[in-house]
């Protein structure tokens, strides 16, 4: 690199700093040897097209880069004004479901005789169309808080999934079926009560129980003999798992006895096209 | 005076029209900005400076944009759109930080 080189950069540079007045300016200046006449009439209307055309440009600049946000921002409220108008929607036919039920349950218990009445009580009982009290163990997972910045290598706008739901289905289902197997009796996930038929799956990034979604922390409430539940549930393989992906601070777990529980109930309809086989007992 | 008024009438023209910015023309919109701040600075000071000049301030309005315009276009085709509106916005935001200086030196003595 010449000596001339290494100085012609900055020379430009400081060129660019210092005149920052078009040269033009001062050419026309000295042209006109400081002779103030007024311009012609073209070129003052030409000037004030142009000053007119800058104002124009600056405002329009302005509206688009403000009319863009407000409108996506109208759709994502619209929408989520919909979700919420579906779910109260949803919640007070629940609502009314369960009080409709109560209404017949009651009024079929009447017509009922007793040992007819306690007989289906015990049915429902079992299959999970009552709430239930009762003592039990308590079971709670929960995601660590994760910090929204999604990682470089990701593409813009998307975040790893990983990095949104350390819990999934897989991991409320083991929990749910541990607790079956260590002798629960009743049992509801986030106040979802689990029947017979009940599903948990996984759609996008929630866990859906019987279709519903649900979000972290995962309650799993479990009726049975709290205390044959609690060692059952403590000495499984499923609890030591979680414990130690709680001790590494993966996720928050932990499991506690209760007095008394109470588990609603679920709102599955009862089966329309399975129907009881007429030799049921001489099957198989 | 006639060109301040002319700025103000584009402005209301602006607001009142909401004009939609085509997208073929989006990626030149900042640079258009820049050019017209940096020609109404330009045009302010050469005003206080007592040499105003409406040919040359429309001339230079216009070989700005369109210079501005040409290599961000060109950078688009090779693959360097973005760093040269970079560079344009660079060299005209100095200008107009200069011409402000000026401008604040007329008006304040300071």
């Amino acid at each position: 690199m010449t000596t001339q080189n290494r100085e012609q950069g900055p020379a430009l540079l400081i060129e660019l700093v210092n005149q920052t007045l078009d040269p033009g300016y001062a050419a026309a200046a000295a042209r006109r040897n400081g002779a103030q006449e007024r311009p012609a009439v073209p070129r003052r209307a030409a000037a004030a097209l142009a000053a007119g055309l800058i104002g124009f440009i600056l405002v329009a600049a302005y509206v688009h880069a403000n009319r863009g946000a407000p409108r996506s921002a109208k759709v994502h409220d619209a929408l989520v004004a919909q979700v919420r108008t579906a779910q109260s929607a949803g919640d007070s036919l629940d609502a009314e479901q369960r009080g409709l039920t109560s209404k017949v349950d009651s009024l079929r218990n009447s017509a009922l005789g007793t040992s007819d009445a306690s007989g289906l009580q015990r049915e429902e009982l079992l299959a999970g169309a009552v709430a239930v009290r009762g003592p039990g163990l308590q079971v709670t997972l929960r995601a660590p808080k994760v910090s929204a910045t999604p990682s470089p290598n990701t593409r813009q706008g998307s975040v790893a999934l990983s990095a949104v739901s350390a819990l999934s289905d897989r991991d409320v289902r083991s929990v749910v079926n541990q607790l079956w197997a260590s002798g629960a009796e009743a049992m509801s996930v986030n106040d979802i009560r689990l029947t017979p038929t009940s599903a948990i799956r996984f759609a996008g990034e929630a866990v859906l129980v019987d279709f519903q979604p649900i979000t972290a922390p995962y309650v799993i409430r479990a009726i049975g003999a709290a205390d044959a539940l609690d060692t059952g549930f403590a000495a499984s393989d499923v609890a030591s798992r979680y414990q130690t992906l709680s001790a590494a601070g993966a996720i928050m777990f932990s499991f506690e006895e209760e007095k008394s529980l109470t588990l609603p109930a679920s709102a599955i309809a009862a089966p329309q096209h399975a129907s009881v086989t007429p030799t049921a007992g001489a099957t198989r | 005076m006639i060109a301040a008024v002319a700025l103000l009438a584009g402005i209301i023209a602006g607001l009142v029209l909401h004009p939609t910015v085509p997208g073929s023309l989006e990626p030149y919109l900042p640079i258009a900005v820049v050019a017209a701040l940096d020609a109404v600075f330009g045009g302010i000071r050469a005003r206080l400076d007592g040499i105003f000049d409406s040919k040359v301030f429309v001339v230079s309005f216009v070989s700005n944009v369109v210079v501005a315009a040409l290599i961000v276009f060109l950078g688009d085709k090779l693959g360097v759109g973005g760093q040269l509106s970079t560079a344009v916005v660079v060299v005209l935001g100095i200008r107009i930080f200069g011409n402000a200086a000026a401008i604040r030196r007329h008006v304040f003595r300071a």
